[in-house]
């Protein structure tokens, strides 16, 4: 499945290509068939890659992040889960003898990450009636393909619409809620705010081990042995605060 | 779909019979009556893609035996556990491109003698680059896979797993990265001339096709603690290519511990020294001792901060280097900027 047909040009059958592939073959009188992709719109979809599971497995990796506030994987409560199709257009155009490609909206949206816009990664499958989408629903377009193909420069090569899969999850923490996307492809994660964890801990911990080193590097100019005992016991208490920052905070 | 406006039968010119063609060929000679053809427009690009050599079993070892290197959760061998393990095709923009040309320009070297006098010397340079550039590039855009480009190259070329196995499509330009190949090619020829200065250049660059690598990279997803990571391994080679993986809070504490006891005492010895040691040099040596006290701080810090989760491989943000946090060849060239 994934595929669409043309009518071969040559003998009339229906001859079956991929959404990636420029050159065909007829599989019943053997001549070589060129897709011209340049005058139709097409429908691709990414499958989802994926599972429930997984996008929650996924969140809760994110969350447990260096940036992420500590604890956020254990103390953030999932309050939804869904998945949908996401759509963007795809235009690729030929601008002075060179292929371009320029990816846009089509449906609005205040989801996060999406505003960055780009096709996933993902298994580009042609999109027809034949298609199970397993009952994900699909976000339709709002935004005509047309407004943009007016606006763009050069001749146009191909132009599709992309449906991609994503998972988003709603959590709650600290009283507040979130969102976060995740490319239900790949599996990258997109979040526009979250639970951060400060760097002052960290920062202390380093700068006040430095410097108490370097005083008793300089101490040992006139006490070798009282230094001595002191970086020991700075190594110990270093060693013991570094250990709780890294825990717990 | 009009299917007449989409499909477009070739025919040739002079014979009118069937020609076939493969993507990417620019000329073909027609079979029946031998004319030799050129094929203008959309040429397409020639694809190869490469054999899977790995099965799931390979795959998974490859991604456990990945768990107990480095500075990786010390339990995450017993509590780790391989939920999913799948191949896809990844797509990568490869070509070849020789570089020639020269570059012209001066290194500065400065020298001190015994008195404290500095003396500025300009050493004139002309090099000849001439040198093949392999260019990959990933061809779609590459999510969370951390993985950016290609390191092999060779394997054997079959388009058999197709069917088996997902494939990423292209979607990004071919021409973008035609020009960031000859944009990378000059950027590294210029770099191995070694000219500091440059005062004059010319480089050429002579492209060859661009074409597409389909490469199998397995994809291993593992849970560890209720969290999911993901690693993926060659599916040539069988080596792992990208991954992240859970720290070790000992082990950022440790870190740390080492990193401020080094850089400390480090500043403060090379500070004492210079004090006793009222030469002409002395100032150097201190300030070379705090600068390495300060790069050693630095990248034991950036691990003590970020070391609660090992990313490996070519992930998005720099970020990725802390799998590698005790580079001691990166800290040294970067110090080198330092010395007097």
């Amino acid at each position: 499945m994934g595929t669409a047909s043309v009518g071969c040009p040559k003998c009339g059958a229906r001859v079956e290509f991929d959404a990636g592939s420029k050159f065909v073959r007829c599989s019943y009188c053997a001549s070589q068939i060129y897709i011209d992709r340049s005058g139709a719109g097409f429908y691709y979809i990414l499958p989802f890659l994926v599972r429930e599971d997984n996008a929650v497995g996924i969140f809760k990796r994110w969350a447990a992040g260096p940036t992420k506030a500590k604890y956020l994987d254990q103390r953030a409560q999932l309050a939804g889960s869904k998945r949908q199709y996401f759509p963007v257009y795809m235009f690729k155009r030929l601008v002075d003898g060179k292929e371009l490609i320029r990816v846009e909206p089509a449906g609005s949206t205040t989801l996060p990450g999406l505003h960055e816009l780009k096709v996933p990664a993902g298994d580009l499958k042609v999109f027809d009636s034949k298609y199970d989408v397993g009952g994900v629903p699909l976000i339709q377009p709002d935004i005509e393909m047309g407004a943009y193909l007016e606006k763009l420069p050069g001749a146009g090569k191909e132009q599709a619409l992309v449906f991609f899969p994503i998972w988003t999850l709603d959590y709650v923490h600290d009283g507040k809620r979130y969102q976060v996307v995740i490319d239900g492809s790949s599996g990258e994660v997109f979040a526009a705010d979250f639970p951060k964890r400060g760097s002052g801990p960290y920062l202390a911990v380093a700068g006040v081990g430095y410097f108490a080193f370097l005083a008793e590097a300089l101490l040992s100019y006139f006490s070798p042995w009282l230094a001595a005992m002191l970086i020991a016991v700075t190594v110990v208490c270093v060693f013991a605060a570094s250990l709780f920052v890294a825990w717990r905070m | 779909m009009p299917d007449e406006a989409l499909s477009v039968g070739l025919s040739c010119p002079s014979c009118g019979g069937a020609v076939s063609i493969e993507e990417g060929e620019s000329v073909i000679n027609c079979r029946y009556c031998d004319s030799m053809l050129f094929i203008e427009g959309d040429m397409g690009i020639q694809t190869v893609a490469f054999k899977n050599k790995v099965d799931p079993q390979r795959a998974m070892q490859a991604a456990e035996a990945w768990w107990k290197k480095g500075f990786k959760a010390r339990d995450l061998k017993k509590v780790g556990k391989t939920t999913e393990v799948y191949p896809i095709y990844l797509p990568f923009w490869s070509t070849t491109i020789k570089v020639a040309g020269w570059v012209c320009g001066y290194e500065e070297k400065t020298r001190s003698d015994s008195k404290g006098n500095t003396t500025t010397e300009r050493v004139y340079k002309e090099v000849m680059v001439l040198q093949d550039h392999r260019f990959s590039q990933i061809a779609c855009d590459p999510g969370d896979l951390g993985i950016r480009s290609l390191r092999n190259f060779s394997g054997e070329r079959t388009f058999e797993d197709f069917t088996m196995i997902p494939t990423f499509e292209t979607t990004s330009s071919v021409d973008e990265a035609r020009k960031q190949a000859e944009a990378e090619a000059v950027e590294q020829a210029r770099r191995g001339a070694g000219v500091p200065h440059i005062t004059f250049e010319r480089i050429y660059t002579v492209p060859r096709k661009m074409s597409v690598i389909y490469y199998p990279i397995w994809v291993v997803r593992y849970s560890y603690r209720d969290r999911m990571y993901v690693v993926t391994v060659d599916g040539v080679g069988g080596q792992i290519l990208s991954g992240r993986a859970p720290g070790d809070p000992l082990y950022q504490s440790m870190a740390i511990t080492g990193g401020t006891a080094v850089a400390g005492l480090v500043s403060g010895f090379g500070l004492v020294f210079a004090t006793l040691e009222a030469g002409g040099s002395s100032g150097y040596i201190a300030i070379f001792a705090l600068a390495i006290g300060a790069g050693v701080l630095y990248a034991t810090y950036r691990f003590f901060r970020n070391g609660s989760e090992i990313i490996e491989g070519e992930f998005q943000g720099k970020r990725g280097e802390i799998g590698n946090p005790l580079d001691v060849g990166e800290i040294l060239k970067t110090l080198e900027g330092f010395r007097p």
